[in-house]
């Protein structure tokens, strides 16, 4: 478990350094079980910081997507790093990120944080609905534990964790600078049991299955933003000329907008999950990205965002590489 | 659905006559278009400043003002640059293609206000087409106006709009004009500069006189304080806001600067209006 | 006209004996939202409030203006609308389409919109136990409150009581008026302490005197940059949000079939004032988070006078980085002078 005191301690020393421009992590929200990612550029600041099952952002989506204004003639870029805090799936993220050179090793400073698996919140507040006062909570030895308004409650950890949570294979932070607590041992064993059960119906059963889903999207495209590895400047959802995917919401553009995304990232989910998590209209998009990240790791024994040094998957063939797929 | 009074249905014009101003990745082509429908044709009316949503089917549509005068006749023109998706389909037609026609919208400078005045415009780049039907419509009404001066630059000379008409302009000892280019060229018997620049050394008498100015944002906005510079109040200056539009009639949302729509309550604006508008130079 | 009650087990009898299009909450995919029904469908009235709210049966989030065959010129508008009932509207959507209809009306009428909320027959049904983002009392609505209703139900537990606004709500009644049954004195002040209790139940608050006039003072404040931070610039907040009206034109064809449309847009969306020019007047999430509170709470209120917000708390409840409309306005509350 992550120490508190450890933690704001580590996050003053580092945005006192002067190579640090600010440290992006997370501090309690607005009320209840929310929490938010938070821009310290002060030592003071620190003291909002917290690491708990809470903490479900992936900060690592904003060293990619935070937008620049053009800087005022004759002024020098800023170059100091972003400090970060990052979970072990978050890690990931920025192992990805630098597997793709969307940025680069020298721009960051990765504080590490092993995490014994983040909360669904939708699953928590149909818990414990109407709260508004802040809420903390913490991992006990196969629970979780609230500081609720009435008192103190204890739930397994199985009832309230997200579901990415339940089969995680990468607790510990595969890069950081520092890393706060103790190593975690890995309780996931990757045998894509979400996955293997819609594989197991029929096609039409999967359609009708997806169909449905599909069609509540409103294609508000949080699930896009919130992603850390979509982060092309020119996305093919706002191109308009030509337009891959018109704007019209109804099945048939919805699916191919969430089919494209799917395809994209192939090879690159590093299985953070906060597509569905962000997804208002609770789509199960792990459940999609999960298929694809089976069929690589099954085919190419390749999982992204572990190993920095790596290609990217599609840029690695090997003479060996299966082919059986190809019509 | 009743074909009365939809806002959203365009008429369909033809294009009688296009020609381009100038090349280039941006390219600058002009359309003299008429309506299709007889009726409407003739009970067209717009005034100077006013915009219209032009467009393909098939493509989209896009907001562009009107630069002629109606006092030019019962045609529309329209001097597009190429930019976008609508925009670049729209380089693409040619004499007799078919478009459509939304409008006019917005409001309009204030003409009948400034009978009696000076009338002094400073356009910059494609700017100069929403100051074109001002220029004609005091042409058209030469006795309800005292002098009538432009000032207009580009960045090279060719990039410079309705130059022909400019040059027609030689003829005429009620109008004076200073052409301005960023970067001297052989040959080129004007100003080298920018447009502010060309302002000062014009130094036009605030006495009685309004100045408009269209362009891009940061020539207006040192247009702006030149202006200030000369001793021109802000009633006295007025610009054009351009802002993304898709509606045209005030229900889309985009363009707006605070709880002004530019579609509705612009594209005028004069500066003293402006200026207490946050968001009006961003 | 008098209020009127019906048993819920009759109440598919009294759809039955409405001649109109219904919609009511059903689960699409895994959230609510407005979609056709019939009598028989089996309707569940025991929600909160639905996803996605009832504006998108009065503003479709994609909606056809007219249609015609690539190459030719002839236009071909959409038929006429049918008469429709929407069901279980709560309260504070009700109110969005009394804020919308200013929108859609002012200057030019806006015939998609106003041909079906003209044929719409708007059924509400009173809060009895409020999110815990539900500020409508802060915002001059409250969980029974009538504003842009036609007919009010309050589920008394084995009946609902029917309380006619308006003539639309009359004649409905009328056309029903054979399952229906007077209600009583009692019945009617049960309601009304039904109505009092879910009022007691909200607990987020805002005072929104003067904020009209705050938020152009603090136009040029840090809390902007502050509050809009972690803002991914996803459209969740404004596509839910039941006074959000935005929307874009698009053209869109399928082989000779082209149509003209309208989608919903968002002002958080970067590409929304995007010059084609590459010049974006809001360029980051600072200024279009500073756009949306100031058009809910200053713009709208300055043109219409009225605060475009009706406080049904979606925003807040689905943001997913907890941005809080409420939170925004308290800093400008108290940074205002």
């Amino acid at each position: 478990m992550v120490d508190l005191e450890k933690l704001r301690t580590v996050a003053k020393e580092t945005i006192s350094r002067d190579d640090v421009k600010y440290l992006i992590g997370w501090r309690q929200g607005t009320y209840g079980f929310r929490v938010t990612p938070c821009f310290i550029e002060e030592p003071g600041e620190a003291e909002q910081l917290i690491f708990s099952p809470l903490c479900t952002n992936n900060l690592a989506s904003y060293l990619i997507v935070t937008e620049k204004l053009p800087l005022p003639r004759g002024e020098k870029p800023d170059t100091r790093k972003v400090a970060v805090m990052v979970k072990g799936c978050d890690s990931r993220a920025v192992v990805q990120q630098l597997i793709e050179q969307g940025i680069k090793r020298e721009e960051l400073y990765i504080i590490g944080c092993p995490c014994e698996g983040v909360l669904d919140l939708k699953k928590v507040e149909a818990k414990f609905p109407h709260i508004l006062d802040p809420v903390a909570a913490q991992w006990g030895k196969d629970k979780i534990i609230f500081q609720l308004p009435e008192g103190v409650v204890e739930v397994p950890r199985e009832e309230v964790l997200a579901q990415k949570c339940l089969d995680c294979r990468d607790p510990n932070p595969v890069i950081a600078d520092i890393t706060l607590g103790e190593e975690i041992e890995a309780w996931g064993n990757g045998e894509y049991q979400d996955v293997k059960e819609l594989e197991a119906k029929s096609a039409e059963e999967r359609w009708a299955f997806w169909e449905d889903k599909f069609s509540s999207c409103i294609r508000c495209y949080s699930c896009r933003n919130v992603c850390p590895m979509c982060y092309c400047k020119d996305c093919i959802l706002d191109r308009l000329n030509p337009s891959w995917i018109y704007r019209s919401t109804n099945i048939s553009e919805n699916t191919a907008f969430h089919l494209s995304r799917a395809f994209h990232l192939a090879g690159r989910c590093i299985e953070c999950g906060e597509c569905e998590r962000v997804c208002p209209v609770d789509i199960p998009l792990m459940k999609l990205n999960q298929k694809f990240s089976k069929e690589v790791e099954e085919k190419y024994g390749y999982r992204p965002g572990i190993d920095p040094e790596a290609k990217p998957l599609q840029s690695s063939y090997r003479p060996d590489d299966k082919e059986d797929f190809i019509l | 659905m009743k074909e009365i009074a939809n806002p959203y249905k365009p008429e369909i014009a033809t294009i009688e006559d296009t020609w381009q101003e100038t090349y280039g990745d941006r390219a600058i082509k002009t359309f003299k278009v008429v309506l299709d429908d007889e009726e409407i044709r003739e009970n067209w009316s717009h005034r100077p400043g006013q915009c219209a949503m032009i467009g393909i089917l098939g493509v989209g549509e896009s907001m562009i003002s009107i630069s002629c005068s109606p006092t030019e006749g019962k045609f529309l023109r329209f001097s597009v640059m190429r930019a976008g998706k609508v925009t670049q389909a729209l380089h693409e037609l040619e004499p007799g293609d078919k478009m459509t026609v939304r409008g006019p919208y917005g409001n309009s400078f204030p003409v009948d206000d400034w009978k009696g005045k000076n009338i002094l415009t400073i356009g910059g780049g494609i700017g100069q087409a929403p100051l074109r039907p001002i220029i004609e419509y005091v042409k058209a009404n030469r006795a309800d106006y005292k002098g009538l001066s432009l000032i207009y630059g580009a960045r090279t000379s060719a990039d410079l709009c309705f130059k022909d008409e400019f040059k027609a302009l030689d003829e005429r000892d009620d109008v004076n004009y200073h052409l301005s280019i960023d970067i001297e060229e052989e040959g080129w018997e004007h100003y080298v500069g920018f447009v502010p620049s060309l302002l000062m050394e014009v130094d036009p008498s605030p006495e009685n006189t309004i100045a408009i100015t269209c362009g891009p944002p940061v020539m207006i906005n040192f247009v702006l304080q030149n202006l200030k510079e000369l001793n021109f109040t802000d009633e006295q200056i007025y610009t054009t806001l351009e802002n993304r539009m898709k509606c045209g009639i005030g229900k889309c949302g985009r363009c707006n600067v605070a709880h002004l729509y530019v579609c509705k309550d612009g594209p005028v604006f004069s500066y003293a209006t402006l200026k207490s508008i946050p968001e009006a130079f961003a | 006209m008098e209020r009127m009650k019906i048993g819920k087990e009759k109440f598919g009898d009294f759809l039955a004996a409405l001649d109109k299009q219904l919609y009511a909450p059903q689960k699409v995919g895994e959230t609510l939202r407005f979609v056709p029904i019939t009598p028989e469908d089996k309707l569940d009235l025991e929600f909160s409030n639905t996803t996605v709210p009832p504006k998108s049966v009065l503003f479709p989030q994609t909606e056809t203006l007219y249609r015609y065959e690539l190459g030719k010129t002839d236009l071909n508008l959409p038929d006429d609308e049918a008469e429709k009932v929407l069901l279980g509207v709560r309260p504070c959507d009700a109110r969005a389409m009394a804020i919308v209809d200013d929108l859609f009306s002012w200057d030019y009428n806006d015939p998609y919109y106003q041909g079906k909320r003209e044929k719409t027959t708007v059924v509400g049904l009173a809060c009895s136990d409020p999110e815990v983002n539900c500020f409508c009392t802060s915002v001059g609505g409250g969980p029974a409150s009538t504003e842009g209703l036609d007919l009010l139900l309050t589920d008394l537990g084995e009946v609902y009581l029917l309380q006619p606004l308006t003539e639309k709500g009359n004649n409905l009644c009328r056309e029903a008026a054979e399952v229906l049954e007077q209600a009583t004195e009692e019945d009617a002040a049960a309601a009304e302490k039904l109505h009092q209790e879910a009022a007691g139940k909200i607990v987020r608050k805002v005072d929104t005197e003067g904020v009209t006039e705050k938020l152009m003072e603090l136009w040029d404040h840090s809390l902007w940059q502050d509050l809009s931070r972690a803002c991914l610039g996803c459209g969740t907040c404004t596509f839910l949000c039941p006074t959000c009206y935005c929307f874009d034109i698009q053209d869109e064809a399928e082989g000779l079939e082209g149509r003209r449309c309208r989608v919903w847009d968002s002002c958080m969306f970067a590409e929304y004032t995007l010059h084609a020019s590459g010049h974006n007047p809001r360029p980051t999430v600072r200024e279009r988070t500073r756009n949306r509170v100031n058009h809910k709470y200053s713009y709208f209120a300055t043109k219409f006078g009225k605060i475009a917000c009706v406080g049904c708390g979606r925003c807040i409840n689905l943001c997913p980085v907890n941005i809080d409309i409420l939170n925004i306005l308290a800093e400008v509350i108290k940074e205002a002078i």
